[in-house]
């Protein structure tokens, strides 16, 4: 096996008193398409903002590409907090998209993906338009790259969002329940696109679903989350058909059970 | 009562100074909105003893009056060597009035853009300046444009006050004509319309900008 | 003299003079305030007519030069009038311009509903705003309220203009006195701010408890 491309090393978060991650060892290999399923508060989502920067770490270290994301080696080899600059060399593999999409609102379409390639990456402006057109293109929305984004539809926003973090071409890409924000007959274009980036790309993808058949559909590795710790860790076909640990089991089947019932 | 010969002869002289009435507003206004925005910043910082100093820096000029502030510019700096003319003195006053109130303005609409904005700009790996320039101020100023319009007037309307540091704008020049001809009546009549006829229509265009401005947010 | 004695010597001498200002300006205010924001909201177009001259004329032009007015130019017309009856007929007047906006907006955000609830009740015009409409609006008023009572206090300052004896005017008397200009110009921004920032506080405790469990 190839060096993994994201490794956590007993990795601790707390807000104030409450401990949400609780030493969690987690490896995400190049390519790699990882879905995190569990209740509510299990962590799964603090466990991806850390990997994002936008929670702190209390504990461990996280490490992208060989390079410590929140710490930096001094001349010891001893750790230290970060600098800024070394966050955001380490932090520019690293994409995601948010369940409420947070578009740009005072930017179009084609504005809202070209941005950050121009801005932050410092690309050339024409080559980034092509890319962000490309990039639209490719989520069906070039015909809308105009228009503002409080005329799109809660789909088209997401699609967009996924353009806008594509473009910057990042190794790992986070989906926080990049549906669960949608009606219900929005979520399946979304998914769509979702799929098609899953299926061509080399980009790991860590996925925060409810979706339990798209998570099998997608995924290589499905993790579940309970109490701030991955209490179980496989093929989507092992945790999904042959759970073993009882509160998996317990979740699985309180899901079916949500899903079958009538509305 | 009202001599209408009297009152053309010094209109000109009145509507002379109208200059100094607005470029002294003018300065003032691009100070306190620089300035203002500064305060914000140092505000937000997250080291305690800046945003406390400049918290309570804000709080002392907001609660003290612009007249007793001109005062010490005017006669206090220079005993410390800092003698300023008094159209300098009274733009510093002015902008650095009104520098406190913006900084609310500003605060408000900081506040408005969402967290969401916050974390885009870090997952786009954003630097601290650009998030500001291309992501929250651009979203947060908008909104509170007729808001910071109306401050534009209103220190308009306040200039007057730099009659009491010496400054010869409109009230202060129709202050010397009454006193030159004991006639009060016109020039200080011409000055309350020359104010009336500039700050009215402004207000009226500021009335449909936030009209233009709720439609849209 | 001392930091010590300068401020005592202004209060002594100023106090009274800026805070009898404040309040008969601030009551006068809020009487035009009242009657102009009831007014502007009548359905008689002639009568919002007139409030709408009354405010842009007072918010149009400047509180200093309507200082000025009232004290030079009135006395023309026959109008005589002492520095502290001007000074509160001025800022009175300026001040209840604004007062009125705020009460008529105030009044407008108050939900439509409770109109009609008071209608279905039978309540008459006056015992629906006096009882219902007036008590909630108020509420809504008072933040702006608040902000208006503080800037009143401070511009009560420029009554030193037109020779009120208050405490800036003090304070110039003094300076040309005892050339103490730095000592006698902090002091006299202390002594405001010193009144300012409680009214503030005190104003934002009554906002609370106000609102407390209301809204």
């Amino acid at each position: 096996m190839s060096e993994p491309i994201v490794r956590y090393n007993n990795v601790t978060k707390y807000f104030d008193d409450l401990q949400v991650l609780d030493g969690i060892d987690f490896e995400i290999q190049p390519g790699e398409k990882v879905a995190l399923i569990g209740p509510s508060g299990s962590g799964k989502t603090t466990f991806a903002r850390l990997l994002m920067t936008l929670e702190e770490i209390t504990d461990g270290t996280i490490e992208v590409e060989g390079d410590y994301l929140w710490h930096e080696q001094d001349d010891n080899g001893d750790l230290k907090p970060a600098s800024t600059d070394h966050l955001r060399k380490v932090r520019s593999n690293i994409g995601m998209v948010f369940q409420h999409f947070h578009l740009f609102p005072h930017m179009t379409v084609l504005e809202n993906v070209m941005e950050a390639p121009v801005t932050v990456q410092g690309r050339d402006k024409k080559e980034a338009k092509k890319s962000a057109e490309d990039m639209l293109d490719k989520v069906g929305l070039l015909d809308k790259a105009d228009t503002y984004p409080a005329q799109l539809s809660g789909g088209q926003k997401q699609r967009v969002a996924i353009a806008r973090a594509l473009v910057m071409d990042p190794k790992v890409l986070i989906f926080d329940e990049p549906t669960s924000a949608l009606d219900p007959e929005l979520v399946g274009e979304v998914l769509d696109v979702i799929k098609d980036i899953a299926d061509q790309g080399d980009t790991s993808i860590l996925l925060i679903t409810h979706e339990m058949d798209f998570a099998k559909e997608v995924a290589d590795r499905i993790a579940f989350f309970d109490g701030g710790k991955i209490i179980e860790d496989g093929p989507p076909s092992e945790i999904l058909y042959n759970p073993q640990a009882p509160r998996l089991k317990e979740f699985l089947e309180r899901f079916m059970n949500t899903q079958s019932s009538p509305e | 009562m009202w001599d209408w010969n009297y009152a053309f002869e010094v209109l000109p002289d009145i509507a002379s100074a109208l200059w100094v009435t607005i470029s002294a507003t003018l300065v003032g206004f691009v100070l306190a909105l620089v300035v203002g925005l500064i305060w914000t910043l140092l505000i937000r910082s997250n080291n305690k003893i800046i945003s406390n100093v400049a918290d309570g820096i804000v709080k002392f000029i907001r609660n003290t009056p612009l007249l007793v502030q001109l005062y010490f510019i005017f006669y206090v700096f220079p005993q410390f060597g800092l003698s300023l003319e008094p159209f300098t003195a009274g733009v510093i006053g002015l902008g650095l009035h009104y520098s406190t109130y913006l900084s609310e303005v500003y605060r408000s609409g900081i506040e408005s853009v969402g967290p969401g904005q916050w974390e885009v700009a870090t997952a786009l790996n954003f630097d601290t300046r650009k998030t500001w320039t291309r992501i929250i101020l651009p979203q947060a100023i908008p909104p509170v444009l007729p808001v910071i319009g109306n401050y534009f007037i209103t220190m308009f309307k306040e200039t007057p006050l730099l009659s009491a540091i010496t400054l010869v704008e409109i009230l202060q020049t129709a202050q010397n004509i009454g006193a030159s001809t004991f006639r009060y009546t016109e020039p200080l009549t011409i000055v309350g319309v020359l104010f009336l006829l500039l700050s009215y229509p402004a207000s009226v265009a500021l009335r449909q900008l936030e009209i233009r401005v709720t439609e849209r947010y | 003299m001392s930091f010590w004695e300068l401020i005592v010597s202004l209060l002594g001498q100023g106090l009274v003079i800026t805070l009898l200002t404040t309040v008969l300006a601030a009551i006068l205010a809020l009487v035009l305030g009242f009657i102009g924001g009831l007014m502007r909201l009548s359905k008689n177009k002639f009568i919002r007519f007139i409030v709408a001259i009354y405010v842009e004329v007072f918010r149009g032009t400047s509180l200093l030069v309507q200082l000025f007015w009232i004290y030079f130019v009135l006395p023309m017309f026959g109008l005589r009038m002492s520095a502290l009856t001007a000074a509160v007929l001025a800022i009175g007047l300026n001040y209840g311009a604004y007062t009125s906006e705020v009460v008529r907006s105030g009044i407008q955000s108050v939900d439509e509903g409770q109109t009609e609830a008071s209608i279905a009740l039978n309540f008459t015009r006056v015992q629906r705003m006096r009882r219902i409409i007036i008590p909630q609006a108020f509420i809504m008023m008072l933040p702006n309220l608040g902000n208006q009572l503080i800037e009143l206090f401070k511009s009560t300052s420029l009554v030193a203009l037109i020779t009120l004896t208050d405490l800036t005017y003090q304070a110039n008397v003094l300076n040309a006195t005892t050339l103490q200009t730095t000592q006698i110009f902090t002091a006299l921004l202390v002594i405001y701010f010193v009144i300012a920032w409680p009214m503030t506080k005190g104003m934002k405790m009554l906002e609370r408890k106000m609102t407390e469990g209301r809204m």
